[in-house]
């Protein structure tokens, strides 16, 4: 009889307790989650309602904003131009920076951490900077690489950007510029790689090749992948570079290439919202779903 | 013996490859940043004429710095000031934010915490030049756009600090002191100020590492932002600076705007030169495979 009060008294104390607590972990992550209200939930959910809005004269406009999107030419151009960049980009992401990782591994360990600052560095060269100095290197007139135009033949900048393609050159710019810090990443995964399986792998006669081929890629798989998969989502964003192209003048100008150009270009040259959310809505909802399948379909992120 | 010569005989075209291939990259990455350092010392017609690797001079590097500081006010260097300011603030907010968060996902159970954790990945696996026309948008109904408050606020949200220190704290945060403060009657901010904060210390470093990066490298979204011209970040300034003077465009060369090859030239080591800096002191920790735990999650 006399027990019940005091246990009621204890419940009532860890719920009291237990709701403190609550609303502490609420105090300590409110910055963070006003944040992310303001500028990854409500953005996202802003564009996908002013993609249905007639954002010129107002009202529900239905699926207008993606019909007319749809029906400018330029749009499919860019979608076909920023495929290509992506399949190539990645492409070139996946195998450079493997090979380039597996080769470090094969030689002395001082040489190859000088190498890997050296191939790290030009990730300080960023966003517009990298663009500029690539509009150098592209120039035969005054590129360090020009011996190697003229063995094509090509006397000017756009001898040289129609002779690589416009994907090819934006490809190797953003390689120039990210890969070196993947393979600072794969470098981590390869020294984490358990050296008895190695060991016992050289003793049954493996060769570098095949130690290489049979063994290291074949662990360092998941890390490859996940290299590749954040390529896609990156590339599909493509903008700086092409973007850039019209400093060195009208001829090499490209305007509409990509996606997410014509998604600034109606919102800054046309005015049309609308348009430009229904866009960006779009790349968004592809990067989402990358994001999702990521999350939930693989185990390269926990969230427990 | 023999068998030794068989072995080295084997492995050479093996290792000639391996070396002759990472030279090759040596080349890639290394000589633009060479070329870059060395042109910067060169004039006009020193660029255009003589071979790529030509040595300039001191008095051209500093007629290019007077040209680069005297044009309109010197304008590039209010510009650079911005880019701290912007990235300052950025860092700054990102770290006040993310610290805590990380604590309390990393550490405690809440209800909502999965919720939060897993808008906190997709938005860190977003690509952020995938917000960044949806941003403007929400900044121009706000109107946030054009100000020092919007871009900080903008790149103040960092997920991928939230997931390192989250990862950090759930991992490297000792239980059994955790459960012994509580015991003691510690309560979850004590516990924050006299534990969690103390311990914080490389990943608070690795964070505003990333987090400066990011800003200070910010182009898209900065573009977007700011139309006042006195507001734009560095590399906005440069590209702008590029294309009113035509420095790059052969087609107007003939503009008397002392901004031509050399000072861009130089407009791009601004840029570049301070994140540089930071790689070749923050080396060891990029190398040691923090880096690698971190990106791979």
């Amino acid at each position: 009889m006399m027990s019940q009060p005091v246990l009621l008294d204890r419940d009532k104390m860890k719920r009291a307790h237990r709701r403190r607590e609550i609303f502490a972990s609420y105090l300590f992550i409110a910055p963070y989650l006003v944040l992310l209200l303001m500028f990854g939930v409500f953005p996202v959910c802003y564009a996908l309602g002013l993609s249905f809005t007639d954002a010129i004269e107002g009202g529900f406009y239905g699926l207008n904003n993606y019909a007319s999107a749809i029906q400018d030419f330029r749009v499919p151009r860019a979608a076909r131009n920023v495929g290509g960049y992506v399949v190539i980009w990645v492409l070139l992401t996946i195998v450079g920076v493997t090979v380039v990782t597996l080769m470090l591994d094969a030689i002395n360990k001082r040489a190859a951490n000088v190498l890997r600052t050296v191939f790290f560095l030009p990730g300080a060269v960023t966003s517009s900077a990298v663009v500029v100095l690539w509009l150098f290197l592209l120039d035969p007139t005054v590129s360090p690489f020009q011996g190697l135009y003229h063995l094509f033949g090509w006397e000017n900048r756009i001898n040289v950007l129609s002779g690589v393609g416009f994907a090819g050159v934006f490809a190797v710019m953003a390689f120039f510029a990210h890969s070196g810090g993947w393979i600072v990443v794969l470098s981590g995964a390869v020294a984490g790689l358990p050296g008895e399986v190695i060991e016992a792998a050289r003793i049954d006669g493996a060769n570098r090749w095949q130690l290489a081929t049979r063994i290291k890629v074949p662990m360092l798989w998941r890390t490859i992948v996940l290299m590749g998969i954040l390529a896609v989502a990156s590339g599909l964003q493509i903008f700086v570079e092409p973007q850039l192209m019209s400093l060195v003048g009208p001829s090499a100008a490209q305007p509409d290439w990509s996606i997410n150009q014509l998604a600034y270009q109606y919102a800054f040259a046309v005015g049309d919202f609308g348009v430009s959310a229904a866009l960006s809505t779009v790349v968004l909802a592809i990067s989402i779903t990358i994001a999702l399948l990521l999350i939930f379909c693989t185990k390269f992120y926990h969230t427990n | 013996m023999s068998m030794n010569t068989a072995k080295l005989s084997r492995l050479k075209p093996g290792q000639f490859v391996i070396y002759a291939c990472l030279a090759f990259f040596v080349c890639f990455y290394g000589i633009p940043l060479l070329w870059l350092g060395i042109a910067s010392t060169r004039s006009q017609q020193s660029l255009l004429t003589e071979s790529p690797f030509a040595l300039g001079s001191l008095s051209t590097f500093l007629q290019t710095w007077t040209n680069i500081s005297s044009y309109n006010d010197f304008k590039l260097m209010s510009w650079v000031w911005n880019s701290v300011i912007y990235s300052v603030g950025g860092v700054g907010l990102s770290l006040v934010a993310a610290i805590p968060a990380g604590y309390v996902l990393g550490v405690y159970n809440f209800p909502g915490r999965k919720l939060i954790l897993v808008l906190t990945l997709i938005a860190m696996i977003t690509p952020s030049s995938a917000m960044v026309l949806p941003i403007f948008l929400e900044m121009n109904l706000i109107g946030l756009n054009n100000s020092y408050l919007g871009l900080i606020l903008a790149t103040g949200f960092f997920p991928f600090g939230v997931y390192l220190a989250y990862i950090y704290y759930a991992t490297s945060m000792p239980r059994a002191i955790l459960e012994s403060a509580q015991i003691d009657g510690c309560s979850r901010i004590g516990l924050f100020f006299h534990i969690a904060l103390p311990l914080a210390k490389p990943i608070v470093a690795l964070i505003a590492f990333f987090s400066f990066l990011a800003n200070w490298s910010n182009y898209f979204l900065a573009l977007v932002l700011l139309s006042d011209d006195r507001l734009y970040s560095l590399p906005v300034g440069l590209t702008s600076l590029i294309s009113s003077s035509g420095a790059l465009n052969s087609g107007m060369a003939g503009n008397t705007i002392p901004i031509k090859l050399p000072e861009a030239i130089m407009a791009s080591i601004f840029i570049t030169l301070p994140v540089m800096l930071i790689f070749l002191i923050s080396q060891r920790f990029v190398r040691s495979g923090t880096l690698a735990g971190a990106e791979k999650g």
